[in-house]
């Protein structure tokens, strides 16, 4: 089953993209086919997992 | 002949017979960055065999079937590779989304002078050689990217396990919506099987709809178990005769090809950092060999030891865990990795030095 995850920028700590898998980073480009790809497992209800805390 | 005479004569040449014919991109099949020859199977998915070329196997219905794609050595005369398809399973029952194809989407940009979807709109030639071990009619669609406007042509394999050339001229589109831009701007899709969702009403005409197939090309190889399916030389070009297949450079191919992927060689040295906090942010900086269609997502393939200064002398420190994370902008971007088990950095110290590593990114369409 494909998992998502937020991926925040490290010295901001705004989100900036997502990981799918724990292998394929992927970043909020709506030209992207793999963040398309986001964005209707999105729409299927589905939700991504929080980023990490960076301390 | 003078000079003068000359440059006539050049000039009368057809547009498309001039060099960068091709909107194709590998379309010899000679790049594969992702495999190395070797083989990658479609299930419930989309696989790239070779650069640039996608295989698909959807099977909405049941029917268990895929599809493995590879970089083959079997070519016809003048080419030395091609993408051989084999059929794992059957699927002779096939129902709406159902969908097995070999595919090619170009950019916008590499199309949008053929003026499509207005008055005007240029003809364009599509030529390849092809090979399957199942004799019959087969199918290819030219689609726009949304699937609103299909033009689907026929060909005949007439002897089994033997090279065919095929050609067509195809009428430009002077309706429907085209891709100029980054995105896609036509997809070639060679029918393997689909459900009746893109089957056509008839062959050698535009319509409205997202079609590769008519209905006696639905299924011309998924009832085989083990079939095979071999393609290469593909071209697409201005103009309503296909000429002779446009070879260009290796690395000038290679070059095309990096613009939607790329894998770095592997255990290459990384410009990075790692910065601090109560766990480890490794950050590579990363400049594209070329510029990508967009940005791209980001695979790490491998990822080794961090190589720094540790204040008295050189150190390393190898992690024992991590992810992949972000690829930056379409030019220069970094890539960051979620948080590795606790190392040099972790004491609120950054420290900048090397990884090895090796990443992947892509920008397919």
């Amino acid at each position: 089953m494909t998992n998502y995850k937020l991926t925040n920028d490290w010295r901001t700590g705004q989100p900036i993209g997502v990981c799918k898998d724990g292998v394929l980073g992927i970043p909020f480009d709506p030209d992207n086919t793999d963040y398309q790809a986001y964005l209707k497992w999105l729409e299927e209800g589905n939700t991504p997992e929080p980023a990490d805390e960076h301390e | 002949m003078g000079k003068t005479a000359t440059l006539a004569n050049i000039g009368s040449v057809a547009d498309s017979s001039l060099g960068f014919r091709n909107r194709i991109i590998n379309g010899a099949m000679v790049i594969d960055q992702r495999n190395a020859g070797a083989s990658v199977t479609a299930s419930g998915s989309e696989v790239y065999p070779v650069d640039r070329w996608v295989v698909a196997a959807f099977n909405a219905t049941g029917g268990g079937a895929t599809l493995t794609g590879q970089q083959s050595s079997t070519a016809p005369t003048g080419f030395n590779k091609s993408i051989a398809v084999t059929v794992n399973g059957t699927d002779t029952s096939l129902g709406t989304n159902d969908l097995y194809e070999v595919t090619q989407r170009i950019e916008g940009n590499n199309t949008a002078d053929l003026g499509w979807g207005a008055s005007g709109a240029a003809n364009i030639s599509l030529s390849f050689w092809v090979r399957s071990s199942v004799t019959g009619t087969y199918s290819v669609g030219v689609e726009n990217s949304n699937g609103t406007r299909a033009y689907v042509v026929t060909y005949t394999i007439s002897a089994a396990n033997t090279w065919e050339y095929k050609t067509f001229s195809i009428p430009g589109d002077t309706t429907g919506t085209w891709g100029t831009s980054t995105g896609i701007g036509i997809q070639l899709r060679w029918c393997l099987a689909t459900g009746t969702d893109r089957v056509a009403g008839a062959a050698n005409a535009w319509s409205g709809g997202n079609y590769i197939a008519i209905s006696s090309t639905a299924n011309p190889i998924m009832g085989t178990s083990g079939a095979t399916f071999y393609i290469t030389g593909v071209q697409l070009e201005k103009g309503a005769t296909a000429t002779s297949f446009d070879y260009r450079p290796y690395g000038t191919e290679l070059g095309l090809c990096q613009r939607y992927y790329y894998k770095q060689p592997a255990t290459a040295y990384q410009s990075a950092l790692l910065d601090g906090g109560s766990s480890d942010y490794p950050s590579i900086y990363v400049t594209h060999p070329v510029e990508m269609r967009t940005t791209p997502s980001t695979t790490f393939e491998s990822f080794a030891g961090f190589y720094y200064n540790s204040g008295s002398g050189q150190a390393s420190f190898t992690p024992s865990g991590g992810t992949t994370g972000y690829a930056g902008n379409a030019r220069v971007g970094y890539s960051r990795i979620a948080a590795i088990s606790n190392g040099p950095g972790a004491t609120q110290v950054q420290r900048s030095g090397q990884w090895t590593a090796q990443l992947s990114f892509s920008a397919e369409l």
